[in-house]
């Protein structure tokens, strides 16, 4: 293989791995971007859905893709529950930013500890037939389920940003996000705006859960490390913003695979936790951010 | 009774204390208001709690004879109390048009709200040479008039109006001044507090002065333009000798 052909191919895997990690950040910058909130408990709630998706998978044989069908709109209601449940309350709090934190914290801590009771801290992983097999263009392959993983993924974000740019609810949700007091005084109930975004933001970590159940092997701790990707690549591309969180996932996961190719996969950690460091120390309002004032 | 009306209103927010302390206030249909006072004096509370930001801790605020204390903002719109906040407030990333038809956001039928957004036009027309220039783009002049334009869209019979000249030129405060006189001549009631008193008192026909959260006088605004008392509180005319001097 040329070192060119070796370039292509890990710009072709990093790339279609990118488009996952797009989905995963999409809900979490979603929700950041209207509430404020930085969810600890995004990725715990992507496993939910894994979890979910690995039980239809081994008792009823569903296709982890197909299984969207069924997490999405699951994880939507939970999502509009623990809002309900645990954000509404602390919605006029003074301390509401360190709260929230704190709140997603403790969800992490509980939703990792039912599902490690409910299914023990066993690695799981679903093996459809296409996890295995592979494109092959020339000397370069693309795993057919990255292919399809990171093919969805582009609908899903592309279908939200459609459903933010285009429809009333999408536009009180921007407006939302944009200038909380001004959504309020045109007349938007922010507070639905909100419980509606948080449900859609944890719908989308449910179908990237969904789709890691194939590509990466999971069990309930393993959300500390993702939650830590997840972050990395939000505040890379700006706290917010759906198309920092897309060109942040591609540019680490990218990063991330040629690191792990070059150096060995010890280190592709670190590559999302330097791009951390260095983007906090430089540019804390990321790629695509805004600077916030602190009033 | 009042077209408006508010009676004993305290309100604070969070649990915080009370920025507005029984404050009392009737507005009468089609006359233009100026609210005057320090800071601090509860002036931008007293609209957020017309509007329904805020609501009351006790006290009522009637509109039309119906008490609107406890409604939502949204329902307070589709009453007819429009409100445009200090600093423009308005959605930056979206377009101008995008930012009117987000002041037509509780309209039903939006072949209506096209129809509406084009008066905004022919109000504002430089707005329509920049109809998909995000908002953030535009000068600040042209920002207020977004906003300003944003509550009109729902032909409001109520515009209130925070600090409107805040941070502008004083050529574009004249504009800005030129364009709430049409509002005015049109027979819309206005309530505006304005830090540039004079300039807020001389365009209004009522003035109030609000201090430490109530009404502490009211009258016509030629009377309190030329009150002494209110000159040497409210209008800097001490900072101004103190200057001269």
């Amino acid at each position: 293989m040329s070192n060119t052909t070796i370039i292509l191919q890990l710009l072709m895997i990093g790339i279609s791995l990118g488009g996952v990690y797009a989905l995963m950040g999409s809900g979490l910058t979603i929700i950041f971007g209207v509430m404020r909130i930085v969810n600890i408990a995004h990725a715990i709630l992507m496993m939910v859905a894994s979890y979910i998706t690995y039980f239809a998978f081994v008792n009823f044989g569903l296709d982890p893709i197909l299984s969207i069908f069924v997490t999405m709109p699951l994880m939507y209601l939970l999502g509009v529950v623990v809002y309900k449940l645990f954000f509404s309350k602390i919605s006029k709090d003074a301390r509401y930013g360190e709260l929230t934190v704190l709140l997603t914290f403790s969800i992490a801590l509980i939703f990792e500890g039912t599902l490690g009771y409910l299914f023990t801290n066993t690695y799981r992983t679903t093996s459809p037939g296409y996890a295995t097999s592979s494109f092959l263009f020339g000397d370069l392959y693309l795993p057919k389920g990255q292919a399809y993983a990171t093919l969805l993924s582009l609908v899903l974000i592309l279908l939200l940003w459609a459903f933010l740019q285009y429809s009333r609810l999408g536009n009180a949700i921007r407006a939302t996000m944009q200038n909380p007091t001004a959504a309020q005084v045109v007349g938007v109930n922010t507070e639905k705006a909100s419980v509606i975004a948080f449900g859609i933001g944890i719908a989308m970590g449910g179908a990237a859960g969904s789709l890691m159940t194939y590509l990466f092997p999971f069990y309930p701790g393993k959300h500390w490390e993702w939650i830590a990707i997840l972050l990395s690549l939000i505040v890379l591309g700006g706290m917010g913003s759906l198309a920092g969180a897309f060109v942040g996932a591609i540019l680490l996961a990218v990063s991330s695979t040629l690191v792990t190719h070059y150096f060995g996969p010890t280190w592709s950690p670190i590559t999302f936790f330097l791009a951390l460091f260095i983007i906090l120390l430089f540019r804390p309002q990321g790629l695509f951010g805004k600077k916030m004032e602190v009033k | 009774m009042a077209f408006l009306e508010i009676n004993s209103v305290t309100a604070g927010y969070g649990v915080g204390p009370d920025i507005l302390q029984g404050l009392s206030l009737n507005v009468e249909e089609g006359k233009s208001y100026c609210i005057i006072g320090p800071n601090g004096a509860g002036k931008s509370t007293l609209l957020r709690v017309i509007c329904g930001l805020i609501h009351p801790r006790t006290g009522a605020i009637k509109f039309q004879g119906e008490d609107i204390s406890r409604l939502r903002t949204d329902e307070i719109l589709h009453r007819g109390i429009s409100f445009v906040p200090q600093d423009f407030s308005l959605f930056p990333d979206m377009t101008v048009k995008e930012n009117l038809r987000m002041g037509g956001y509780i309209m039903e039928d939006r072949s209506e709200l096209e129809q509406r957004i084009e008066e905004i036009f022919e109000m504002f027309p430089i707005l329509k040479d920049k109809t998909s220039d995000q908002a953030k783009t535009l000068s600040g002049g042209q920002q207020q008039m977004l906003a300003i334009g944003r509550s009109l869209v729902l032909r409001p019979k109520v515009i209130m109006l925070d600090e409107p000249s805040l941070g502008l030129a004083p050529i574009i405060v004249q504009q800005i001044f030129d364009s709430i006189n049409t509002l005015k001549e049109l027979g819309m009631t206005i309530i505006m507090v304005e830090q540039n008193a004079k300039k807020g008192l001389e365009f209004a026909e009522w003035g109030c002065v609000l201090d430490l959260g109530v009404n502490h006088f009211e009258g016509k605004s030629d009377t309190i333009l030329h009150d002494p008392r209110i000159q040497e509180l409210y209008l800097g005319k001490i900072q101004r000798e103190g200057i001269d001097e």
